[in-house]
């Protein structure tokens, strides 16, 4: 089908983006990679007054290193496209989760053209964005007329594909932390590429003594948004994560989620898949964490 | 001029064209119906299958999923850009036809223009990779095989050609 029809605006800059924001009160979006927005509209799912085209606002996309040791902090501009945190050796080193799940999004073209700052105002309860910026602690710098302020990922969404904006306001830049020193990932699709069942995102440090401290996992498709498995993170607090702990921890999962039931899977079905991709997401999370010792230790004996 | 028709001056497979669209008309309509470029396929509009993949600025997109106004000051390659001047089919299109990489052919531009993106990037890729690049691209009457080593035999010819320029050089 084709898009309704709707007046297009290029914006030239933040400023005239939000002012045209605010001047269509409501009716008008921002257009970023249009990777979600787009057949939306083509499928008539949504009419809108006006697009704003932000693609050509300069300064919206990039990544930057900021900071050292626990002061580390990275930037990247709200239009910056899926394709370059794939191949940017910043986003590699200083945000590998980011960059292990940004290969799951979508396809090729979609990835050339989709953006961060898209992902997270779409709200898709099934996307790898919102997921992996909840688990990493980021932070979502908005702009509006009225002036700026900063909303932390765990605040972010209202309900499902409602991000906590008001009409006028436009996403700049998402700021993260220093990374956790290791972290897992465990997504199911019914095809490659596909909106996902669901996804677990883990993260965590473990002392020299094998004692795990702060863990924070994500479950991403279970929810109206990404959540946190706050006390499956709790109870794995100061423990080895043996595989004890882990089975006991991936069955508390089940009191964070609440599920739907779509074309993918049952309410029901997804459930029962919950605890079990915590348990293989916090076992690949330990596998890692004794590979990277492992080497560690191989370097010092020589 | 109104908000609603935008004038769009583009760079079409080397050639520079200027034309007029309605604000809501995607890429893909804007090259087949006002550019007469009716190589790049309309499949679902939806960006799931792949069939009007082109490139803009030297990347694969799918121009289902692009405005015509997005076009404005953009290089823009499509499926009639490849075959030779004489009209001899080019080194990718040769690989598709002996390798039985189309049946019905519908598909054939998109996958056409992805390998071509591929090949620019200019790096080795495996069959797994290969498979996951052309993901976003559906076919329905190959079961992927053919594609797969038509791509695979065009990249090979890309790099070893490259390797050639580079100790001429």
């Amino acid at each position: 089908m084709k898009a309704a029809d709707f007046l297009y605006h290029r914006a030239g800059s933040v400023a005239e983006a939000v002012t045209l924001l605010d001047e269509y009160a409501g009716e008008a979006r921002l257009l970023a990679g249009g990777q979600s927005l787009m057949p939306m509209l083509n499928m008539r799912l949504w009419r809108l007054g006006a697009l704003i085209d932000v693609n050509q606002v300069p300064g919206l996309d990039g990544i930057e290193a900021e900071g050292e040791g626990d002061l580390e902090e990275t930037r990247i501009g709200a239009l910056t496209r899926y394709v370059s945190l794939e191949r940017s050796e910043v986003v590699a080193s200083r945000l590998p989760l980011l960059a292990e799940m940004v290969r799951h999004i979508g396809d090729r073209q979609v990835r050339n053209r989709g953006t961060l700052g898209g992902s997270l105002v779409q709200g898709d309860p099934t996307a790898e964005m919102p997921l992996g910026c909840l688990v990493l602690g980021a932070r979502v710098r908005v702009e509006s007329g009225r002036g700026s302020r900063e909303i932390a990922m765990g605040e972010f969404y209202d309900g499902s594909y409602a991000a906590a904006l008001e009409f006028d306001e436009m996403v700049t830049e998402i700021r993260f932390p220093r990374h956790p020193s290791h972290f897992a990932f465990s997504e199911l699709t019914r095809r490659h590429g596909d909106f996902c069942v669901l996804s677990v995102a883990v993260t965590g440090e473990c002392d020299s003594d094998g004692c795990w401290h702060d863990l924070r996992i994500g479950l991403g498709g279970v929810s109206d948004m990404p959540v946190p498995a706050e006390a499956a993170s709790a109870r794995l607090s100061g423990t080895r994560l043996t595989d004890d702990d882990i089975r006991e921890a991936a069955a508390l999962t089940v009191e964070d989620i609440d599920p739907p039931s779509d074309m993918r899977a049952t309410a029901e079905y997804r459930t029962h898949l919950v605890p079990v991709h915590v348990r293989r997401a916090l076992q690949q999370l330990r596998a890692r964490a004794s590979a990277t010792e492992l080497l560690t230790r191989t370097r010092e004996n020589r | 001029m109104t908000l609603n028709e935008n004038e769009i001056t583009l760079t079409l497979n080397g050639e520079s064209v200027r034309a007029w669209a309605p604000s809501r008309m995607h890429a893909a309509d804007f090259l087949r119906q006002r550019l007469g470029r009716t190589g790049t396929h309309v499949g679902c509009e939806q960006g799931v299958c792949g069939m009007c993949t082109v490139m803009v600025d030297g990347q694969a997109v799918k121009s289902c999923l692009m405005l015509a106004a997005q076009l404005d000051g953009a290089e823009v390659r499509t499926v009639e850009s490849l075959a030779e001047e004489n009209g001899d089919l080019n080194a990718l299109q040769q690989a598709f036809k002996r390798h039985h990489g189309l049946q019905c052919g519908f598909c054939t531009p998109g996958f056409l223009m992805l390998a071509t993106s591929l090949a620019a990037r200019g790096e080795p890729m495996s069959r797994e990779q290969i498979r996951d690049e052309i993901s976003g691209v559906l076919c329905r009457c190959t079961g992927y095989e053919g594609i797969v080593r038509a791509v695979e035999e065009y990249l090979q010819l890309q790099q070893n050609e490259g390797q050639v320029v580079e100790v001429e050089a």
